[in-house]
């Protein structure tokens, strides 16, 4: 009877999930759905047939490069995000509470500030007119403005500054769930600090550091204002030649192919991380933190 | 302005004859019930007294900025006064809104501004055809006037300049603009395929204006390689300013009203070579299914009027498209239309529909290898 009465109590608070799932169909399933579907039926120009906007992607070797450089990107600000972001998490859990929280307000407030207006505030910061080189130029360290802005050293710099919340956050919420009588215990097995980090913090660490990496990687890849206003233009990235497509040319079939194509091949790099990280171990970290 | 006024005589000539000679006809007729006036002054008629429509909306959308303030305060303000009319304004005019909104048969937009890339019989399937019985045609720039759409106002793609950093030199055309070596510094261009960057690129390579189309996209891609790492991309009109006028870009191809802005609003060392400018325009047209479209059609003819089309003008630099309209004096230098030589290119717009795929795909594997 005790049993039951849960099971009915347990069903009553799963039907919460329904708005839920019901506006995912709606509005992200079913669009999505939608977009597959015009990937292959809108199909303009003289080359026909339901795939001729995949055989125009593979076709050209723009596409495939622009594809590349744009996972490039996102592997390099997964990189970075990973070296800045793990030691800043590692200082949050080793400081007093209350530095820990102004440590975190660091990192959060930047995120609440629009992408945009941060991006064109490393314009004006990193242009060959902007206050660094202006600084440089009038100190006379240098003659020539040095080229700060429109290289892939920009793009990661404005990429990794907006992302890096996204790897702090996680890394913070596993590293908190890390006992610190282990590393105590190591110690008292004879294990000096650097060892007992390595050895003991670093592994139960790592599944914050894969989720960090995740998060940072998808995003990265769907950028595409920042790199264009900071970049070069071989920076070029996918979401940059979706938005030509639509915004444009109007072009709903090439357009669309072009995102299946980045999501299936998104998907694919999921899956073979999954391979790697045991995603519940993972996620079930972070609900216990979020 | 003599002969202007000569041309204005003869082009009401020709117009009264033509009405007389057709006014029998179906298409003239179908006008004169609609504004229930005589053929010939239902014309002068809707410039002058449009008619009222006190309790009806039209949604109205354009691109936003100055440039919708300004129309906005040249012709949808008036125009409510005078016919009691509403509109609902919107700042996005994405075209592949207007292809939704038809295709779903939900029509939202009645006059939406667009760009001149859009509206050639490309996309007709999406358009209403323009009601020439309503719009006076041939008082128009020749051109400017297509089945599905009508020029609203023309401006230049022009090569504006840094004077400071430019030393005080003219640079006098494309060749100038392709030349660091006489004149150092970078260039700002349009990050846009169809914007004018392979246009300017075979202009300076020696190609006459009116032998630009079909575009030789190898010879352009070729010339613009050797400038192609002074070369500063722009996305925004008003980020080609800032370019120009924080000296980031010693030239930058832009906007003829935007440059117009840098000298005069932001009193920044800039100046405009006309040589060369590609003269275009931004046009109305009307999503098909519209609910209001007579009264769009209305609104159209209205704001090509020669009395209303130059409103506009005295507001930004754009020039009028009705080659009757009088800006006031004072503005006439700075109007586009004011620096039409031989030297001034127009876009094929309906070779660069045609070719947009093409020329997209072109431009990324250049800007990106």
């Amino acid at each position: 009877m005790g049993r039951l009465r849960l099971a009915l109590r347990f069903n009553g608070w799963a039907l919460l999930v329904v708005p839920g799932l019901a506006f995912l169909s709606v509005f992200f399933l079913v669009p999505l759905a939608v977009i597959g579907l015009r990937s292959v039926t809108d199909v303009e120009g003289p080359s026909s047939g339901w795939l001729a906007n995949y055989a125009d992607f593979f076709g050209t070797d723009v596409y495939l490069r622009v594809l590349g450089n744009t996972f490039w990107i996102a592997a390099l600000c997964t990189v970075i995000c990973a070296g800045l972001g793990y030691p800043y998490a590692y200082l949050m859990t080793i400081v007093p509470q209350r530095f820990a929280g102004l440590l975190l307000i660091v990192v959060l407030v930047p995120f609440w500030s629009s992408p945009l207006v941060r991006t064109y505030a490393w314009q004006v910061l990193l242009r060959d007119t902007g206050v660094i080189n202006g600084f440089l130029l009038k100190s006379g360290l240098i003659s020539e403005p040095f080229p700060l802005i429109r290289t892939t050293f920009g793009v990661l710099l404005g990429m990794c500054q907006i992302l890096l919340p996204l790897m702090v956050l996680p890394v913070y919420a596993v590293m908190r769930q890390v006992d610190p009588e282990y590393t105590k215990a190591a110690a008292n097995l004879g294990a000096g600090p650097f060892t007992a980090f390595r050895r003991v913090f670093l592994p139960l660490s790592i599944p914050g550091l894969l989720a960090g990496s995740l998060l940072v990687f998808v995003v990265a890849l769907g950028f595409y204002i920042t790199p264009a206003l900071l970049g070069s233009p071989q920076n070029t990235m996918i979401s940059s030649l979706i938005a030509n497509a639509i915004q444009q040319r109007a072009d709903f079939g090439a357009g669309s192919a072009l995102g299946v194509i980045l999501l299936v091949v998104t998907l694919v790099v999921l899956i073979v991380a999954s391979r790697l990280i045991r995603f519940r171990d993972v996620f079930g970290s972070l609900e216990s933190e979020l | 302005m003599k002969p202007v006024s000569r041309l204005s005589i003869v082009s009401i000539a020709v117009g009264l004859v033509i009405t007389a000679c057709t006014g029998g006809g179906s298409s003239q007729s179908a006008a004169t019930a609609s504004s229930g006036a005589s053929g010939s002054t239902a014309v002068a008629d809707i410039c002058t007294n449009p008619p009222r429509a006190d309790g009806k909306t039209i949604t109205f959308a354009a691109s936003g900025g100055s440039y919708q303030a300004a129309e906005d305060k040249a012709w949808l303000q008036p125009y409510a006064k005078l016919t009691g009319i509403q509109f609902q304004e919107s700042e996005v005019n994405a075209y592949p809104q207007i292809k939704a909104q038809v295709d779903a048969g939900q029509v939202n937009w009645d006059v939406v501004d667009v760009g001149n890339d859009f509206g050639t019989d490309i996309d007709a399937k999406y358009l209403e055809p323009i009601d020439y019985t309503k719009v006076h045609k041939d008082e128009l720039l020749a051109g400017f006037a297509n089945t599905y759409r009508v020029a609203a106002i023309t401006y230049g793609t022009v090569l504006a300049y840094n004077t400071t950093k430019t030393n005080g030199q003219v640079p006098q055309s494309w060749a100038d603009f392709f030349d660091t070596t006489k004149f150092p510094g970078k260039r700002g261009v349009w990050d846009y395929s169809t914007g004018g960057l392979f246009e300017i690129a075979l202009m300076a390579d020696g190609v006459a204006p009116k032998n630009l189309y079909p575009l030789d996209l190898a010879r352009a891609t070729k010339k613009l390689d050797t400038i192609k790492k002074d070369l500063v991309f722009w996305q925004s009109g008003a980020q080609s300013v800032d370019l120009l006028e924080s000296g980031e870009v010693t030239m930058s191809m832009m906007w003829n009203n935007r440059a117009y802005a840098a000298k005069n609003a932001d009193h920044k060392p800039v100046e405009i070579q006309w040589n060369g400018q590609i003269l275009t325009s931004d046009y109305m047209v009307v999503p098909k299914g519209s609910p209001n479209k007579d009264l769009a059609m209305n609104f159209i003819a209205w704001l090509t009027c020669k009395e209303n089309n130059g409103n506009l003008s005295n507001i930004i630099p754009n020039g009028p498209v009705n080659k009757f309209a009088k800006p006031d004096a004072s503005r006439i230098p700075d109007l586009p239309t004011s620096h039409v030589d031989a030297s001034t290119a127009y876009f094929d717009d309906v070779w660069l529909g045609q070719n947009a795929k093409l020329l997209d795909d072109t431009y990324a594997a250049w800007k990106t290898k």
